[in-house]
């Protein structure tokens, strides 16, 4: 599966009313490869996953996924996704197992099979004994924990991850990072979109840096590196965002609630 | 609107400022609250963009229309003792329907404290601005329902009179919100936590029920023939009972008679309700803060036992009756799990099968009398199978109920190609879980009473309950299942559609009366044309009702 195109996108835009928020994006993602998906807030990175993933159905532009249009193969392309979301709200009042048994049953998977499943996923995160808990009582990590199992869960090829760490503690930040990298290499194709630059720089394959709707920057850590010279993914991203004066902004806001 | 009624607590100020709030915090957090309120979106989600900023308006106007209504019926009474506590009697019920059906979860409501609780704001300028903005629509409410009455007050017992029922009305209001405080507080010491959640819920539902029922025995009760000379005794007791105290001022005023007995009247009239909310705001308010604290706390540690209620046979067996299609399957099971859990969904369905016993009930008793041999050789049997048609509004608009906006997400991301499998699913499991056992108890009962005979019209109606159920559920907005909060400014709508949907059940149990009485075999007829119409409505008509663009409009993605 390397190497293949699993991911085509033409020209894409989308407006909320009259408000563009994506400018022409064009986005070519092979398997194989973890995406890092950055840029500041409201740059259009969740849009752009949404989109990906069949939650926004209006659009303009040409998507493919795994070489089938996304407008008129929707379904076909849900099949081999898996989707997190960037705010972890589940039905309270279910417990896991119950909020998986349902994803597991709506994605075609015996019941069996989703419970044997759901309980290995839970495991490695040590929630198994939490499986029959309302998730009400869960806390953020808790209930992100919850998402990234319910999303790998039919063994999906394609992943899009929005902020997938948010609210996760130190041991199992570390664990899900190993784990994209072992879904890497296993040809999994991982989207990952986030603000946290370290780890983007740490795993990704390829980095693309979205502002205000339009790709800035695409390539290897590497190789934005030799063109850019930044010692780090940070410094970078707040170069090519337009964002340097950091001092003199601190500096302002001192002043604006001191007086 | 909003500053007009931020402006009536201006002369208050010195009140609230006593009860040891600050004023200005105070308003600003009414402010947010009145605004939030009247801006609910008219849709589900934020994709449905057409915000209601008139909700307080068109809520008015429903009131105002079923004040018609009792103006209508007070206005034959002639004493003025009489007109006056009826109508305060009648403004306290629906006050205190109003409070534990609608405001509990506002008074309840902990979701702001996140926000509000790391401000230097003290704990009592939070609870007055919660009560206030209940006492507000309370206030309104209360005045809507009275307008009319006001004015006849007007004519029949002069301006002065009018002007004081008025004063009155809000001193009713003030009272009515002192005792729900004090009846929650007492419920606040039972329990702590998710089992005070869980009471909170089944008194909301048993309150719903007793005030249904009490209003359907008061309508037997009273002999409409006597109603415009009926003068209320005086008793010992009567200076107990807060309608009298209102009443017996206004008469004082109306009559010009000042002796002591309506003395007492006055004093109690303008002293009670006075100290009622003094006392609330000094004394119970910071009881009740340290409660919700509680509250907040007792959600982190409740566990479920699962997979118990799935297994039961009577699952299995609802589940192999009305579920056809593999798309409906999981939504089938995740409303069967979620309808026995989500507290919003049972206040709002549970009372409606309280509402059906008691018109069940009143049926029997009709005119103060139980005569069974009577009753058998009656069609009365059909009135009580089609009061269960009540169910097709409130199961389906239920089912919206809930705080679950964010969590839609899921029915998106997962591959159905038709959405109206899950909408199937959904109200499938919700009918066959909470209508069908109760219905086939009362069933057992009418087929004891009028014999086996009868067995064809408990399934013809059966079938008319959920053809009309389902298709009300499929012709209303298509939100996914509890994610539709419940607001304070939510109005009158459902009594029109009530009155529709009664329409209905009054066309179609008519049909079905008149075809027995050519008949007592011809409601077997309707049987094919129901089961018909069930196809056409299940097959058909929701599948081109029910698209993604459809449901799209209406629910948010995050």
């Amino acid at each position: 599966m390397s190497n293949q195109t699993i991911v085509q996108i033409q020209n894409l835009e989308k407006f909320y009313e009259k408000k563009q928020v994506l400018h022409g994006i064009n986005l070519e993602i092979t398997s194989g490869q973890i995406i890092g998906y950055i840029g500041p807030n409201g740059a259009g990175k969740s849009t752009t996953v949404k989109i990906l993933c069949g939650l926004i159905n209006e659009f303009q532009g040409e998507i493919s996924i795994f070489g089938k249009d996304l407008r008129t193969n929707t379904l076909e392309i849900k099949k081999q996704v898996g989707y997190i979301p960037e705010n972890a709200v589940l039905y309270e009042s279910l417990t896991p197992m119950e909020f998986m048994e349902f994803i597991g049953e709506m994605r075609g998977l015996e019941n069996e099979i989703t419970r044997s499943k759901a309980e290995a996923l839970m495991n490695i995160f040590e929630m198994k004994a939490n499986l029959n808990q309302r998730i009400a009582t869960f806390s953020k990590g808790m209930r992100q924990k919850v998402m990234i199992c319910s999303a790998l869960l039919h063994n999906p090829d394609l992943i899009f991850m929005d902020e997938p760490l948010s609210g996760l503690d130190a041991n199992s930040v570390i664990m899900v990072k190993e784990m994209l990298i072992h879904l890497a290499r296993e040809g999994k194709t991982v989207f990952y979109s986030s603000h946290l630059m370290d780890v983007v720089e740490k795993i990704s394959d390829r980095i693309i840096l979205i502002d205000q709707g339009r790709v800035i920057a695409d390539g290897s850590f590497d190789e934005l590196n030799k063109l850019s010279n930044d010692e780090n993914l940070e410094k970078m991203f707040t170069r090519l965002t337009g964002n340097t004066n950091h001092g003199e902004k601190a500096e302002a806001f001192i002043n604006a609630f001191e007086k | 609107m909003i500053k007009f009624l931020l402006s009536l607590f201006k002369p208050f100020r010195w009140f609230i400022e006593k009860m040891g709030a600050d004023y200005n915090q105070f308003i600003m957090i009414l402010q947010l609250k009145l605004t939030m309120d009247n801006r609910r979106t008219k849709g589900i989600g934020a994709n449905a963009k057409k915000e209601t900023e008139n909700a307080l308006i068109k809520q008015s106007f429903s009131q105002l229309m079923i004040g018609v209504f009792f103006a209508i019926f007070f206005f034959f009474i002639k004493s003025s003792f009489t007109f006056y506590f009826f109508f305060h009697s009648f403004l306290m019920a629906m006050m205190a329907m109003m409070i534990i059906s609608e405001f509990t979860t506002i008074l309840f409501d902990t979701s702001e404290n996140v926000i509000i609780q790391p401000l230097p704001i003290k704990g009592n300028t939070i609870s007055l601005a919660r009560n206030a903005h209940v006492l507000t629509y309370l206030t309104l409410m209360s005045f809507n329902l009275s307008v009319v009455t006001i004015i006849t007050a007007g004519v029949k017992f002069g301006f002065l009179s009018a002007l004081l029922f008025s004063f009155t009305i809000f001193m009713n209001v003030l009272f009515t919100l002192f005792l729900a405080n004090m009846l929650y507080l007492i419920i606040m010491r039972l329990a702590s936590g998710e089992k005070l959640k869980n009471i909170l819920m089944y008194f909301q539902i048993v309150i719903a029920i007793l005030f249904m029922g009490a209003y359907q025995l008061s309508i037997n009760m009273v002999d409409k023939t006597h109603i415009s000379n009926m003068v209320l005794p005086v008793h010992w007791y009567t200076y107990l009972i807060p309608p009298a105290f209102f009443s017996g001022l206004l008469e004082a005023f109306t009559l010009f008679v000042f002796d002591i007995r309506h003395l007492i009247f006055i004093a109690e009239a303008l002293l009670v309700p006075v100290l009622a909310i003094f006392f609330t705001g000094k004394y119970l308010t910071p009881i009740f803060n340290r409660k919700l604290m509680d509250l907040e706390q007792g959600d982190r540690v409740s566990k479920v036992k699962t997979e118990t209620v799935r297994k039961s046979l009577w699952y299995r067996m609802m589940f192999g009756i009305f579920v056809r299609r593999k798309g409906e399957h999981a939504p089938f099971k995740l409303i069967w799990t979620m309808t026995g859990r989500e507290r919003l969904f049972m206040q709002s369905f549970l009372p409606s099968l309280g509402f059906i016993v008691i018109m069940i009930a009143v049926q029997f008793f009709r005119n103060n009398t139980f005569n069974l041999d009577e009753i058998i050789h009656s069609k009365l049997y059909l009135l009580i199978l089609y009061s269960f048609m009540f169910i097709g509004l409130t199961l389906p608009a239920s089912l919206l109920n809930g705080n679950n906006q964010q969590a839609t997400w899921i029915f998106k991301t997962v591959p159905l190609s038709l959405p109206a499998d899950y909408f199937k699913g959904f109200i499938k499991a919700a009918f066959a879980r909470f209508f069908v056992p109760f219905y086939l108890v009362i069933s057992v009962g009418v087929c004891f009473l009028w014999g086996y005979t009868v067995i064809p019209d408990v399934l013809v109606a059966i079938l008319a309950i959920y053809l009309v159920t389902t298709l009300f559920y499929y012709l209303q907005s298509p939100g996914f299942p509890f994610a539709q909060p419940k607001t304070a400014s939510q109005g009158g709508m459902a009594f029109v559609k009530m009155m529709g949907l009664m329409l209905t059940a009054v066309a179609l149990g008519l049909m079905h009366y008149f075809l027995l009485r050519w008949s007592a075999y011809a409601g077997l007829l309707l049987i094919p044309l129901y089961l018909g119409l069930i196809y056409y409505v299940n097959r058909i008509f929701v599948y081109k009702k029910i698209t993604w663009e459809k449901v799209d409009e209406v629910n948010i993605y995050p």
